[in-house]
């Protein structure tokens, strides 16, 4: 959303000011002129050619609910400006030889639902209309736009819902033969658009030109009180007295003559990213016959063949625009005899690969500093060029190979490999069991959905890109292919059949969602090669203006090599996490068990760390490591070790430090393991839950009283209110601070930190209106205080290394407001390394 | 069991277990309107006909509940199928089936230079254009299930839950639109659909 509006007050204006043409204005407020009335006077003013024409003010809005009509002075007005247009236009509002036609538009001062959309065409009565098929020797291209007209205002005017179909038009002109007088063919279409309403016992479209436009107008000042313009503005506190201000243009004609066209260019390729204009062109065509797809248009380049002067014209404005605007933009535009008008110029949106090159060319070009250049990528952006995909060599032999058994219509993008289900409560329970499944179906109901939740992609026999199955698909970001028309499910026999191909439930398919390929056998995921070079440089980019530290969450070698090959800081590891990938992992429960806080029931704890730790400190180097000490409590590391059991039978593992001999034995597992990886590494261990200075002091003891641990470091996790008020006192005493924001969350809470990690029961809860803040997306207002306190510790210990864990998919947001609060090291999940890096480097101020 | 004719309660009652695949008694009166006490009822019944499991709070149909609807919406709806009004009506929602898939997708994706790519909702102009187009179809529905309550009054019910899910989206909650796993309106106009090819006895192509 845009944010708060700024308000003028305009009731004090004269009414010389009520209307403003878009060449004369003399102000440029949006206020006043709304959004689109003033992007387009500002785009008039610096000399870029807009069809003219003129804004109602949002004062006439308020003159218009005063009256309760539309005032006389208002209507004196609108017909000045309109003599007005007619002159600059050389046309004529209703009459020939050339018809001005208009396009009627809202424009608030900040956009909103529930306003009213554009009527175009508007402007054609009998005359003008046999004018228009006379203008452009085209009878059947008047009484398109004459049908188009009729039914556009019925539906955003009238409100009419049932609107005839375009196919109905030829029904319609049929009797009137090849070649029809245009006085008839008005009559007709004209005729029969009316008496469909009529037959509904709809209002009808007014016949006089001057009498839509204003019927228009007030209809563009009544959708500021639609219900849902209303209710809008009371849940974004936007002023009910700002009302709207309307637009009106005049229309120009792309079809007169050969010199005439119309397009739709990108400044660059919004796909690739590459440089240089694209788009397409329709010589002698209006901008509808495009998007109609009733004429192929030609590629972009074919203009500078038929108009080489127009192409330069529309070259240099736009690569000029490019620049002023700093961004990449979307252009309509119309050559009406050999001159070019701008209809609409906007950011481009453009896939994640060409937003990368667009914001490194824009760095090289010198278009945009380094700053506005990272505010040209999103972190879901980087998620998404991150995100793994098929093997491309694999899918190569696939394709060759006769592996590829179906095409259909790719719905939902990403690319999966699963275990074949026909049926959805199947997939369900192949899912709970650890499996990932592809749910195949004829047809999709909605008691199918318990089956698409669960499987990983879909895909369907039937129904196109925008059928239900589809439509679920997208909404849960699931991979989805649809329109398998060769495929036949058999129910009985659990069979998915292809011609002669039979794939059984229970085989491996692998789908891409985005071409509709489905292949019979597994693909490999990989990490997208060459992990793109400019998406490297720009998140060096980032870290080097954020000065942040970046340390990523880590279990397994894989990871802590692509944590280094990434540049980051460092990583945090678990070491119950770790101690669980050990096959050993049940006997280190079974001998915690004992009966005492004796050294002997931690040895086998001490050997499999060691162990474990050795080839991650290898392949760590010289990264930092900060590990996360056994915490029994919260990490739900055993059955026998529940949080019930603990605190009766073996109190001293419930707290943090209430084992010396299980710290111990940490320190000295993950000591031996550095020793024997011959590391450089930083390595920090660090108990969960502490809140104590006094704990963190014993913490420090028991390390500085360890023979061989004098590599190691100590830190603590705080994850409760406690701790984080106590952080600048723990700091005295340790090397190593993390602050847990989804364990303190949940502690303010209440609830258990589990609930922060899954989607039930926090989000249909908190959807219930009973929660001001979800903790699962936003930060709580009680604990940004707790949040301040740890800040001020690290600007008051500029030496300590005090940071923060934020777990889950990272906010662009929340990442900003902990860098603005001071924040400096963070520690992410898998994954969200690159997306918080990139959100940190936005969070940088622009002057820096 | 696939002769098992059930009342008017019973049917409600089945028919919204069904559309859901798992249902609550809150869930089931909210969805047909039915009083809480006749619901319970209804679920015994059922759960005594087999057609339905209960585990804790929630129902379940069995094998044989779809058969069992089928069965009782071929005699419940017999006249309703041949009313030229509700042929009417069904042939219009055809059309504004399609508008509505086709204004959902273009929620879910943006084209960009012939690629669709996902929708940031970081446009808030694109969306508030395709809200609004949204609400007029919702609007139309509407018009279009008074001509089935009038007939019977259960259907009244997706209009009650139409405004209430559009009341969320209009509150931001833009989940509300399109998530399968809320009251979203797609998930309601998804069960609505299924609602009506089983009322006017007809196969979903897609």
């Amino acid at each position: 959303m845009t944010g708060q509006p700024e308000v003028t007050d305009t009731t004090a204006q004269s009414v010389a000011s009520f209307t403003f043409a878009f060449d004369d204005a003399s102000t440029g407020d949006k206020a006043v002129l709304g959004g689109k009335g003033a992007g387009l006077v500002s785009m008039t003013r610096s000399g870029i050619r807009v069809p003219p024409g003129y804004i109602l003010s949002t004062a006439c809005c308020h003159e218009y609910f005063l009256a309760g009509a539309m005032p006389s002075n208002l209507l004196k007005e609108i017909e000045a400006r309109l003599t007005a247009l007619e002159a600059q236009t050389g046309k004529q509002f209703g009459a020939g030889p050339t018809p001005l036609l208009l396009s009627v538009r809202s424009g608030a001062p900040v956009s909103m639902p529930g306003m009213m959309d554009t009527v175009l065409n508007l402007g054609l009565n009998k005359a003008a209309a046999i004018a228009l098929a006379t203008l452009t020797g085209n009878t059947r291209f008047m009484a398109d736009v004459l049908f188009r007209f009729h039914s556009m205002y019925s539906e955003i005017v009238l409100d009419v819902l049932d609107i005839p179909d375009s196919a109905e038009l030829d029904v319609v002109l049929e009797p009137l033969g090849d070649n029809p007088d245009p006085a008839a063919v008005y009559d007709a279409v004209w005729d029969f658009c009316q008496s469909r309403l009529a037959d509904m016992g709809e209002e009808e479209v007014p016949q006089e030109p001057r009498e839509q436009l204003v019927r228009a107008i007030e209809a563009v000042f009544r959708s500021w009180n639609t219900r849902r313009a209303i209710t809008y503005r009371e849940l974004h506190r936007i002023p009910h007295e700002m009302g709207t201000a309307v637009v009106v243009q005049s229309m120009v004609f792309g079809n007169l003559d050969q010199q005439s066209g119309s397009g739709v260019v990108f400044s660059r390729d919004p796909v690739t990213g590459e440089p240089g204009l694209f788009g397409e062109f329709l010589s002698a065509s209006q901008g509808e016959d495009v998007v109609a797809g009733t004429r192929t248009p030609d590629p972009i380049a074919r203009l500078e063949k038929v108009l080489p002067a127009t192409f330069e014209d529309l070259t240099s404005t736009v690569a000029r625009l490019e620049r002023t605007s700093q961004d990449v933009l979307d252009i309509e535009f119309t050559i009406e005899r050999g001159v070019l008008y701008f209809l609409q110029v906007r950011s481009a949106k453009r896939t994640a690969p060409a937003a990368i090159r667009i914001a490194t060319d824009f760095l090289d070009e010198g278009t945009v500093s380094d700053h506005a250049a990272l505010q040209m990528l999103s972190v879901e952006q980087v998620r998404q060029v991150q995100r793994p995909g098929f093997d491309p060599a694999e899918v190569r032999e696939a394709r060759d190979g006769g592996q590829r058994v179906a095409e259909g219509i790719g719905a939902s993008p990403g690319q999966v490999t699963g275990f074949l289900s026909l049926d959805p409560d199947r997939a369900v329970a192949a899912a709970k069991t650890g499996q990932h499944v592809i749910l195949a179906r004829q047809v999709t109901s909605p008691t199918d959905l318990h089956g698409m939740i669960a499987a990983d992609g879909i895909m369907t026999a039937t129904g196109g890109a925008t059928s239900h199955a589809a439509v679920v698909a997208r909404a849960l970001g699931k991979s989805c292919v649809v329109g398998c028309s060769d495929v036949v499910i058999d129910s009985t026999l659990k069979t998915l059949r292809v011609g002669d191909v039979v794939i059984r439930e229970g085989d491996a398919i692998s789908l891409d969602g985005a071409t509709g390929e489905v292949f019979t056998g597994t693909l490999t995921l990989t990490r997208p090669a060459a992990a793109d070079k400019q998406l490297e440089r720009l998140l060096k980019l980032a870290s080097e203006r954020s000065g942040a530290q970046v340390l990523v969450r880590a279990t397994t070698v894989e990871q802590v090599s692509a944590a280094k090959a990434d540049g980051l800081a460092g990583v945090v590891a678990a070491a119950a996490e770790v101690l669980a990938t050990s096959r050993r992992f049940s006997d280190v429960m079974a001998s915690l068990s004992a009966p005492e806080d004796q050294a002997s029931s931690f040895s086998l704890l001490e050997d499999v760390l060691a162990e474990q730790f050795t080839p991650l400190f290898a392949a760590a180097g010289d990264l930092e490591f900060s590990i996360r000490a056994v915490d029994f409590l919260t990490d739900k590391i055993s059955d026998v070790l529940d949080t019930r059991t603990i605190a009766v039978e073996y109190p001293y593992l419930a707290m943090p430090l209430g084992s010396t001999e299980c710290i111990r034995a940490q320190l000295r597992g993950i000591s031996r393991a550095a020793q024997a990886a011959g590391s450089t590494t930083r390595v920090s261990l660090c108990p969960r839950n502490v809140s104590d200075a006094a704990e963190a002091r014993a913490l420090a003891r028991i390390k500085g009283e360890l023979e061989g641990a004098e590599d190691i470091g100590v830190g603590v996790y705080l994850t409760s209110a406690r701790g984080a008020l106590a952080a600048c006192d723990l700091a005295d005493e340790v090397n190593v601070v993390w602050l847990e924001l989804r364990l303190l969350q949940a502690a303010m809470f209440g609830l258990p930190a589990d609930y922060l990690l899954t989607r039930e029961p926090l989000d249909r809860y908190s959807s219930r209106g009973l929660l001001s803040v979800n903790p699962r997306d936003s930060v709580d207002p009680s604990v940004t205080p707790l949040l301040a306190a740890v800040a001020r510790s690290i600007s008051e210990r500029p030496a300590s290394r005090i940071g923060i864990r934020v777990s889950g998919e990272i906010s662009e947001r929340l990442i900003g407001e902990l860098y603005a609060q001071g924040f400096r090291r963070f520690a992410v999940d898998s994954g969200e390394a690159s997306p918080a890096r990139l959100a940190l480097g936005k969070a940088v101020g622009a002057a820096t | 069991m696939t002769d098992t004719v059930l009342d008017t309660t019973q049917y409600d009652v089945l028919n919204t277990i069904a559309l859901k695949k798992m249902a609550s008694a809150q869930g089931i009166v909210d969805a047909t309107g039915v009083a809480q006490g006749d619901v319970m009822s209804a679920l015994s019944a059922l759960q005594s006909l087999g057609l339905v499991a209960t585990i804790g709070d929630q129902s379940l149909p069995m094998d044989d509940a779809v058969p069992a609807l089928v069965a009782t919406s071929n005699e419940r709806y017999a006249a309703l199928r041949i009313d030229p009004a509700v042929r009417e009506m069904a042939d219009k929602f055809e059309v504004v089936n399609g508008q509505f898939l086709t204004v959902i997708s273009s929620w879910q994706q943006i084209d960009v230079g012939g690629r669709k790519i996902t929708n940031d909702h970081t446009d808030s102009e694109y969306d508030d254009k395709i809200l609004s187009r949204l609400d007029k179809l919702v609007a139309r529905l509407i018009q279009l299930i008074d001509v089935l309550s009038e007939r019977d009054i259960r259907f009244d019910r997706y209009a009650v839950r139409f405004a209430r899910a559009n009341d969320q989206v209009v509150a931001g909650n833009l989940a509300y639109v399109s998530s399968p796993t809320i009251e979203s309106v797609h998930n309601i106009w998804f069960e609505f659909h299924e609602d009506l090819l089983r009322t006017l006895g007809r196969e979903r192509n897609e």
